[in-house]
C-alpha cells in the first residue's frame, strides 16, 4: 500500500501539495477573464499568479489572438516545477524536491531492524520501488517505497518518531533512471 | 479515570467531547483529515494527528488509521462521537483488542441494536411495545388475510429484502388487501429478486418520540426523559424538544420504566436513545435504538442539567451511575434547531467560506458549533454548522428565546436553514404543539416575493 500515486505524464505531479494541473487550469481561467493577477488559497496552500505588465500599460487595449498565444507561452513557464513552486511555496531552497509523504499514521523506522544500517541516507541514489523506510502501524511493518528515481537530499523524520498522514519523510531530487 | 482520550470525530461533537475531557482533567488527542486542518477541535486538542485525505472513508472511517493514531499517541480510550464509527461493532472490538476502552456500549449490544429486525425482536421479548406485525415473511394470501385481521387495518405491506418504497403498499380496506399483497410481491421480486413481504400496522401521522438512556458497567440503567423529534425532512431531524407536548406523566413513567427494564435485561451500558412512534391514540411503539450519544443530546442536558458526555466518560471508566449522575430533577423546556449549511427552501447543500459568524447569547441560550468567521465548511461531510438550543421555564419561554436567538444569529457567506427555523417557530400548529412527522410537508409555503 505504502506508495504515493505514481506520476503520469503531466498529470498527477505534485509539489508540496500544489496540483500542477490545477495551476494550468487557473492560468487558463485568468486568460479567459483577462485577469492581471489572481490569488487563491485552499487547504493551507496559497497560489498567486501575476501577469507581466502589458506593454503600453494604463490603457485597456484590444488584444489580438497572437498576443494571447504569446502571453500563454510566457505563462506556461511557471508551470514548470521550479517556477510554480516559487509562486506557491514562497521560495524555499528545496522547492524542486519530490517529497515522499507518509500515507499512514504510525512510527517511523529508518532501518529494517534495530541496530541495522538505515535503508537510505542523504546522498543515496534510489530507484522507483526501492524501500526507503518502515512505518509501523498496529503491529504491522509497512514498507514505504520511492515512486521516483533520484537522490535523497533531505530526511525529515528521526528514527522512532511518530508520523501522521501526509507528513514529509524524504526529499528526493529526481533524476533520470539509470 | 482515563489519562488521555482520542476523539474519533470532527466538527461540533469533537469540540463537545473535548470540553467534557478538559473538565475531567483528561488529555485530548484530535484526529483530522486534510480538509479539517484548520478546525477548532484540532486547534484546541492537546495533540492532533492527521489521519488521511478529505474523504471520510479514507480518514474518519479508516479504522487502521484511527487505531494507529491512538497507539502512537498512547491513549487510554476513544470517544467515537456520533455517526462515523460510533455504531461500528467491529471498530469497538478492534479497540478492545488493542486494549483501548471504547466509550460506548459493548460490541454485542452495538451489533444487536444495529440489526433493526433483531433489535425489534429483542426489545419486544424484553417487554417494550413494538409495532404489531407479521412474524416475519407472509407467505400466502390466506396468511395475509389472517395477519391483517389480527393487526387491524390500515396496514403497510413491505418488501423483506429492500426498501426505498418498492414492494411497499398501504392497505386501508379489506378489498384492497389481496390485490395489494400480490402487486407488492411482484414488485419486490422485480426490484430485489425476492417476492417476500411482511405486514405491519400502519402508524398514520406518527410523532417521533425518543427516550434518552444511560447505563453503567454494573448493570444499572436510567432514563432521562423523552425528546420529541417529529419536525423532520426526509427522515432528517431539523428541530427537537423536551419534554414532548404529546407525552403525559403517566405515559412517561410507564414507558420509561419499560425501557429501563428492557435495557437492564439485555445488559446495556453507556449512552443510548430508544426511539418510538406515537400513534394518534397516544400509544408508543418501539422502532429502533441508537447505541450512541446523539446530535440532540443538549436538549436533555438543559432540562436535566446532567452532562451526558461527561457521564459517558465516567461510566466507561467504571463509575457507577449513582456517582456519575447522582440525582436530577427535570425542569423547564428546551428546544434545539439544527442549523445546516443548506438552502432553506431547496435544501441544496451550501458549503463554502463563512464571512460573518455572530453567535447569539443571553439567558437560556446554548450554541454548540465548530464554525467561526473565516472558517470553511467543507463539502465532504454533513452540513451541520451549529446547534442552537434554547431553554426556558416553560415551552412558551423556550420558543420566545429561540425566536430571539435565531434573529440574532448572523451567518453570512453560506446559506443556512435559519430562515426555515424561524418559520417553524412562528407556525401556529407548532406553537400549539399540534404536529406529526408530516409537519414540514404541510407547513404553509413561503409567500411569493
Amino acid at each position: 500500500m505504502a506508495k504515493k500515486s505514481k506520476a503520469d505524464s503531466g498529470g498527477n505531479r505534485e509539489i508540496r501539495g500544489v496540483d500542477l494541473v490545477e495551476v494550468e487550469r487557473l492560468l487558463a481561467f485568468m486568460e479567459k477573464h483577462a485577469l492581471e493577477e489572481f490569488e487563491y488559497e485552499r487547504e493551507g496552500v496559497r497560489i498567486r499568479l501575476k501577469k507581466a505588465p502589458a506593454q503600453g500599460a494604463g490603457a485597456i487595449r484590444l488584444v489580438s489572438a497572437a498576443d494571447i498565444s504569446r502571453a500563454e507561452e510566457a505563462h506556461a513557464a511557471p508551470v514548470k516545477p521550479g517556477g510554480a513552486a516559487r509562486g506557491a511555496a514562497a521560495g524555499s531552497p528545496s522547492s524542486e524536491l519530490h517529497l515522499i509523504k507518509s500515507p499512514i499514521v504510525g512510527t517511523y523506522y529508518a532501518a529494517p531492524s534495530p541496530g541495522a544500517d538505515p535503508f537510505v541516507n542523504r546522498g543515496s541514489r534510489v530507484e522507483p520501488g526501492q524501500v526507503l523506510c518502515i512505518i509501523e502501524a498496529m503491529k504491522l511493518m509497512n514498507e514505504i517505497e520511492s515512486d521516483v528515481a533520484g537522490e535523497i537530499v533531505e530526511t525529515f523524520v528521526e528514527n522512532g518518531s511518530p508520523v501522521e498522514y501526509g507528513q514529509p519523510l524524504f526529499g528526493i531530487r529526481p533524476q533520470a533512471k539509470k | 479515570m482515563f489519562r488521555k482520550i482520542l476523539i474519533a470525530n470532527r466538527g461540533e461533537i469533537a469540540l463537545r467531547v473535548l470540553s467534557a475531557c478538559k473538565e475531567l482533567g483528561i488529555a485530548t488527542v484530535a484526529v483530522y483529515s486534510e480538509a479539517d486542518r484548520h478546525s477548532l477541535h484540532v486547534r484546541f486538542a492537546d495533540e492532533a494527528i492527521c489521519i488521511g485525505p478529505p474523504r471520510s472513508s479514507e480518514s474518519y472511517l479508516n479504522i487502521p488509521q484511527v487505531i494507529s493514531a491512538a497507539e502512537v499517541a498512547n491513549v487510554d480510550a476513544i470517544h467515537p462521537g456520533y455517526g462515523f464509527l460510533s455504531e461500528n461493532a467491529n471498530f469497538a472490538e478492534v479497540c478492545e483488542a488493542s486494549h483501548i476502552t471504547f466509550i460506548g456500549p459493548s460490541p454485542t449490544l452495538i451489533r444487536m441494536m444495529g440489526e433493526k429486525d433483531r433489535a425489534r425482536a429483542e426489545m419486544g421479548a424484553a417487554g417494550l411495545p413494538i409495532i404489531p406485525g407479521s412474524d416475519g415473511v407472509v407467505p400466502d394470501e390466506d396468511s395475509a388475510k389472517k395477519v391483517a385481521a389480527e393487526i387491524g387495518l390500515p396496514v403497510m405491506i413491505k418488501a423483506a429484502e429492500g426498501g426505498g418504497g418498492r414492494g411497499m403498499r398501504i392497505v386501508r380496506t379489506k378489498r384492497e388487501l389481496i390485490p395489494a399483497f400480490l402487486t407488492a410481491r411482484a414488485e419486490a421480486e422485480q426490484a430485489f429478486g425476492s417476492p417476500n413481504v411482511y405486514i405491519e400496522k400502519l402508524i398514520e401521522n406518527p410523532r417521533h418520540i425518543e427516550f434518552q438512556v444511560m447505563g453503567d458497567k454494573h448493570g444499572n440503567v436510567i432514563h432521562l426523559g423523552e425528546r420529541e423529534c417529529s419536525i423532520q425532512r426526509r427522515h432528517q431531524k431539523l428541530l427537537e424538544e423536551s419534554p414532548s407536548t404529546a407525552v403525559d406523566s403517566p405515559t412517561r413513567e410507564r414507558i420509561g420504566r419499560q425501557v429501563v427494564e428492557a435495557l437492564r435485561k439485555v445488559g446495556y451500558s453507556n449512552a443510548g436513545t430508544v426511539e418510538f412512534l406515537r400513534d394518534s391514540s397516544g400509544d408508543l411503539y418501539f422502532i429502533e435504538m441508537n447505541a450512541r450519544i446523539q446530535v440532540e443530546h443538549p436538549v436533555t442536558e438543559l432540562v436535566t442539567q446532567v452532562d451526558l458526555v461527561k457521564t459517558q466518560i465516567r461510566v466507561a471508566a467504571g463509575e457507577r451511575l449513582e456517582d456519575a449522575v447522582g440525582s436530577f430533577e427535570p425542569h423547564g423546556h428546551a428546544i434545539e434547531c439544527r442549523i445546516n449549511a443548506e438552502d432553506p427552501d431547496t435544501f441544496v447543500p451550501s458549503p463554502g467560506h463563512i464571512t460573518t459568524f455572530r453567535v447569539p447569547g443571553g439567558p437560556g441560550i446554548r450554541v454548540d458549533t465548530a464554525a467561526y468567521a473565516d472558517a470553511v465548511i467543507p463539502p465532504y461531510y454533513d452540513s451541520l454548522v451549529a446547534k442552537l438550543i434554547a431553554h426556558g421555564r416553560d415551552r412558551e419561554e423556550a420558543i420566545a428565546r429561540m425566536q430571539c436567538a435565531l434573529d440574532g444569529f448572523v451567518i453570512e457567506g453560506i446559506k443556512t436553514t435559519i430562515p426555515l427555523h424561524k418559520r417553524i417557530l412562528a407556525d401556529p400548529d407548532f406553537v400549539a404543539g399540534k404536529f406529526d412527522t408530516h409537519f414540514l410537508e404541510h407547513m404553509a409555503p413561503v409567500e411569493a416575493k
